[in-house]
């Protein structure tokens, strides 16, 4: 103890983190122990050596079960000591070291006399103990008791008894509600603690029955509560019922809204503020509901609590997702708190004004968030990494300092989230701002150079690949890349091997250039890297000669597999060396999830370097390349579009299938995926026999079967058919799934060798003028539609009639279009009355399709639409029209 | 021990004729402690005897102790803790935690329930097996003497085996709480054994 007193002057923060316990060991402290057990206790002394066992206990020691028992039964000689103190540490031990059942069963009966002792003290812990071990039959023989102090005189009793109460109700709920009329007593208690403890009780008791519910807040709100920790638990059960009443309600008026605005001038802040948050957390809040909130929030901005200040901020940053209009009258509080002491204030208060401000404020916003970035912590950088990727898209013309903020906190000190959150941003951008490209490139080059993520660096120069070559000089990016290959590890050396062959292989003049630094690679140490560079030296003609690489071989070399790696990888791991080479044509390519193109949905995380850089997603190239070594569907030509899995069984069936659409010029393809879950049955000849009688423009060509289907071994089955060229035909097709089954003996896996022929009705399915669509978005729709010839723009108004909601109706005409929403105007700001959403896309033929969707509100619920169509094609602008029109 | 440390106190202190007068006299009416366990099976009359002992009172009507009773009872200048055990089978593993150091064991048998004599027979020589309470005296009670069924003191000795413990002190003593028979007996023991001890 005369430590800290010694120190006082040097350091203060040394003090602060001095504990009297630091160091002691456990076996000493058992050995103190002892003194429980002396005939003349010292109370005094045993306090302190319990509050020794349970400091060991809150450090994470662990007591073996011999010592646990061997310190609770002498812990429980102690109750022979009436020093208040001392008992008090007995119950906190005996709760801490929760001892099993059979022992602690020892101190019921001392339990039971100080549950109805005298002393408030003994009453109180003693019931909070006795719950906490109680079973069920213990429980019904002293329930007379707890009744009795849920209504005790002393506020201290009467809170452990409603406490445990609640402890107790997830164990024997059917005795706890016999309560009811005791803790309906306790909720009008003049102390702050019983009445809290004693309406969180209430509410669980009563949480399953909504009219018991709705009638306690009723008679709450009428203002019988005057703890303010209560008051905020009545705003949050309030809240709970206006949701679930929300849907019955016509006319407009919230129920208890009254309420809710009038506990914003409670006089405690935390009653304020849980009404205030109460309020923008409605559903469908209305902009007048929202004022009186965002006003009291607004005080709190300049509070001098730095808690108050957060909660606030925190509040505001999430209204201004979907209110961002409501928030804007803040703006001048928040831009004082960017300066703010409190690092976590100053970041939420800088995003929230990224969100709500316009163009003209990113460049004074950025140079403010420059001057704190190091000043904060990791997580909240990225915060503000995100806030800045999501900015830039949104506004896309100033993606230069944008840019040049991100490269400049790239060259900073930070851990590898924080550094990928920064170069996926930088990427993201890239792929969607082609302004962006080139500088954003250089700067993942100088990054490269000193960057200590091996996995950072092998992604950069993966993308490096893809990227540099397309560029106007894709020569300058050969130094960064070959840098590498004398500087790194091998993993990233044979990276950059890689990365060399690419620019080799596409660039053609820079060819024999690359072929020397190649051929530097060959004397590497790692064998990696020099069987890379022999294989791509080999491949793309190394002898010297410029010579035009082919296409097949770009194609080995850099063209993705057409086979899930997933797949593969599992098939290599169960190959054993044999005779029998390994054959990549063994591997099913069935794709167990395929999502088609990546949406750029706010909200949804942007994948950045772990999704395929550019161009069509992988899966697209999977089914074309699957579909192209068919030979009957050869000839198609070129693979439009292929749509998303449609399953055409229920969940957990005999016989599970889905199928995918794809789309060629004059042909559609039905590609069913079957999968046979029943282990005693193994399919062959697999068919599905198409009735396409309600597609009159669709003739069936060829049906390819699934030759044998084994238990959960997923194969696949196409029909073909053909359909007027270049028009987008619709119709419905019914499926009939036809094979011949055979018995499989489990034990031996082995077939019989008859079969019975049998059928398997699945669900219809339908082709629509969606599926003629590619969702390919545009970085910059404004300038996009102005640069389409307005000749072919096309405009009609829709009634839509009535819709459940404004957000449901847009939802419905983009998927009818399958295009791709663009600037994020998918998000329908809740309660608005009329929204535009702009649509962009690529039609059959390869046609760019942009759309402009104006909706408005006519009536209550009537939804009209005005539809503005621009493409390269007229026809296809008409085209449009007319599948909205027959939607 | 504690007086003399008293003793000392007042002999080495430098204090007049008058106050040494009250200290002495204090010494002489100070206080001793004892501690004591009560076991036997349920319903053997535990409870109903630490009731008698300290208040004289008895009841009909008892709940079995789950776990234990913590009681400190004052017979003259003594003061006697006692643990009061429960005597159902869970706690009966329990008991020895409770008998290390004491005083004396109480072991109250229910003289008038022949048919439980035997297991109540076994579990005293199974605790006196122990050898942490090694030598430490044991007080034999057959209680309910009250009721015509109820065994002699010898049958009691011969069926419980007490002869043959021979490596502490054994005394057996037939009491009835309800009617209060022979509890003075008891607590002279007790006191005897409390001033022996210390």
């Amino acid at each position: 103890m005369a430590q800290p007193l010694v120190k006082k002057d040097d350091d203060r923060d040394d003090e602060a983190d001095y504990s009297p316990f630091l160091g002691i060991e456990k076996g000493a402290v058992l050995q103190e122990a002892r003194v429980f057990n002396d005939p003349q206790l010292d109370p005094r002394r045993c306090s302190q050596v319990i509050t020794k066992l349970l400091y060991l206990l809150n450090q994470g020691e662990t007591f073996t079960k011999v010592e646990a028992t061997e310190v609770f039964f002498s812990v429980t000689k102690l109750f022979q000591s009436k020093d208040i103190g001392l008992r008090r540490m007995v119950y906190v031990m005996i709760k801490e070291l929760s001892p099993s059942a059979d022992e602690v069963i020892i101190v019921t009966s001392s339990l039971m006399k100080d549950m109805t002792s005298k002393t408030d003290m003994y009453r109180a812990n003693a019931i909070r103990v006795l719950c906490r071990i109680t079973d069920g039959t213990l429980l019904t023989q002293i329930e007379r008791y707890l009744k009795q102090a849920i209504v005790d005189k002393n506020p201290v009793v009467a809170s452990a008894a409603l406490v445990s109460g609640i402890h107790l109700l997830q164990t024997n709920p059917e005795i706890v509600k016999r309560w009811s009329n005791e803790v309906q007593e306790a909720v009008q208690s003049r102390a702050a603690l019983v009445q809290f403890h004693a309406l969180a009780l209430l509410h669980q008791i009563r949480q399953n029955d909504r009219l018991a519910v709705n009638k306690l807040v009723s008679s709450l709100t009428k203002g019988s509560v005057r703890s303010p920790l209560a008051q905020c638990l009545l705003i949050r059960y309030t809240s709970q019922v206006i949701r679930e009443s929300a849907n019955n309600n016509q006319t407009g008026d919230r129920p208890f809204y009254d309420f809710l605005e009038g506990c914003l001038r409670h006089k405690a802040e935390m009653v304020i503020f849980e009404a205030a948050r109460a309020i923008t957390e409605l559903n469908g809040v209305t902009s007048r509901e929202l004022t009186p909130a965002i006003t009291v929030l607004q005080l709190f901005l300049s509070s001098s609590k730095p808690v108050l200040r957060f909660a606030a901020v925190r509040t505001l940053n999430k209204v201004a997702m979907t209110h961002p209009m409501a928030v804007t009258n803040c703006n001048i509080d928040m831009e004082s708190l960017i300066s703010d002491q409190n690092r976590s204030i100053a970041t939420l208060a800088i995003t929230t004004l990224l969100k709500t401000g316009n163009e003209s404020s990113v460049d004074r916003l950025m140079k403010q968030i420059t001057n704190f970035m190091s000043d904060i912590a990791d997580e909240f950088k990225i915060v503000v990494v995100e806030a800045i990727r999501s900015l830039c898209l949104k506004f896309p013309l100033k993606h230069r300092s944008l840019m040049n903020f991100l490269s400049n906190i790239l060259r900073e000190e930070g851990g590898f989230e924080y550094k990928k959150a920064i170069v996926d941003s930088i990427v993201i951008l890239i792929r969607d701002i082609p302004e962006a490209k080139e500088s954003g490139l250089l700067h993942l080059c100088e990054f490269i150079e000193d960057c200590e993520f091996t996995y950072l660096s092998t992604q950069i120069l993966h993308f490096l690949g893809i990227e540099g070559p397309k560029t106007s000089d894709p020569s300058k990016y050969i130094r960064y890349i070959y840098n590498r290959v004398h500087l790194e590890n091998a993993t990233v050396r044979a990276g950059a091997v890689s990365t060399l062959a690419k620019f080799g292989a596409m660039v053609d003049t820079l060819k024999p250039r690359v072929f020397v630094l190649l051929r530097r690679c060959l004397f590497d140490n790692d064998d990696e890297v020099r069987d890379r560079a022999t294989l791509y030296l080999n491949t793309l003609g190394g002898d010297g000669a410029v010579v035009e690489t082919g296409e097949d071989v770009k194609e080995f070399l850099f063209g993705s597999l057409d086979i899930p790696l997933v797949n593969l990888e599992n098939s290599l791991k169960n190959y054993e060396p044999s005779e029998e080479s390994f054959d990549i044509n063994s591997v099913p390519k069935e794709v167990k999830t395929q999502p088609l193109a990546e949406k750029k949905a706010p909200g949804k995380k942007p994948t950045g370097l772990g999704a395929p850089p550019a161009g069509p997603p992988s899966t697209v190239d999977a089914y074309e390349k699957l579909l192209s070594s068919i030979l009957e569907f050869s000839n198609f030509g070129k693979l439009f579009k292929s749509s998303a899995p449609v399953e055409l069984t229920e969940a957990e069936t005999e016989y599970a299938v889905n199928v995918v659409k794809h789309i060629f010029d004059g042909h559609v393809v039905f590609q069913y995926n079957c999968t046979n879950t029943i282990p005693e049955q193994l399919l062959e000849n697999v068919t599905v026999i198409v009735d396409a009688s309600e597609a009159e423009e669709f003739a069936e060509v060829a049906s390819k079967p699934l030759r044998s289907l084994p238990y959960d071994s997923p194969g696949q089955t196409f029909v073909a058919f053909e359909k007027p060229e270049g028009v987008p035909a619709v119709g419905k097709f019914s499926n009939m799934l036809r094979f011949i089954v055979k018995e499989v003996d489990p034990s031996t896996g082995e077939a019989e060798d008859d079969g019975v022929e049998d059928e398997y009705q699945l669900e219809e399915l339908e082709v629509v003028a969606a599926d003629y669509m590619l969702k390919v978005g545009v970085s910059n729709f404004r300038n996009a539609w102005e640069t389409m010839d307005a000749d072919c723009e096309r405009v009609d108004e829709y009634g839509l009639g009535p819709r459940e909601s404004l957000a449901e109706a847009v939802n419905a005409v983009i998927n009818l279009l399958g295009m791709q929403p663009c600037e994020g105007t998918e998000v329908v700001p809740n309660n608005s009355r009329s929204h535009t959403c702009l649509l962009s896309g690529v039609y059959i033929g390869n046609v760019k399709v942009l759309v402009r969707l104006q909706f408005g509100l006519d009536g209550p619920k009537d939804v009209a639409m005005k539809l503005a169509v621009r493409s390269e094609d007229e026809a296809v602008s008409d085209a449009i029209h007319e599948i909205v029109a027959s939607g | 021990m504690v007086a003399m440390v008293f003793m000392r106190e007042v002999l080495t202190a430098d204090v007049d004729n008058a106050q040494l007068g009250i200290r002495l006299e204090r010494i002489l009416f100070f206080k001793q402690e004892m501690e004591l366990s009560l076991i036997g099976l349920q319903n053997a009359g535990k409870t109903s005897l630490v009731n008698v002992i300290a208040t004289g009172g008895y009841s009909e009507d008892m709940i079995p102790t789950v776990g234990f009773n913590m009681r400190k009872v004052t017979k003259g200048n003594v003061t006697i803790k006692l643990w009061d055990l429960g005597g159902q089978p869970r706690f009966r593993s329990m008991w020895e935690r409770y008998c290390r150091a004491v005083s004396a064991i109480v072991y109250v048998v229910d003289a008038a329930d022949n048919d439980n004599l035997s297991v109540s027979r076994r579990e005293l020589h199974d605790l006196l097996s122990k050898s942490s309470l090694n030598g430490i005296p044991v007080l034999v009670l057959g209680n309910k003497i009250d009721k015509p069924e109820a065994l002699s003191k010898e049958d009691l000795t011969e069926q419980m085996g007490l002869k043959s413990i021979t490596d502490r002190e054994v005394c057996c003593y037939m009491i009835s709480c309800k009617n209060s028979t022979n509890i003075d007996a008891v607590i002279d023991w007790l006191v005897k054994h409390s001033k022996s001890k210390n």
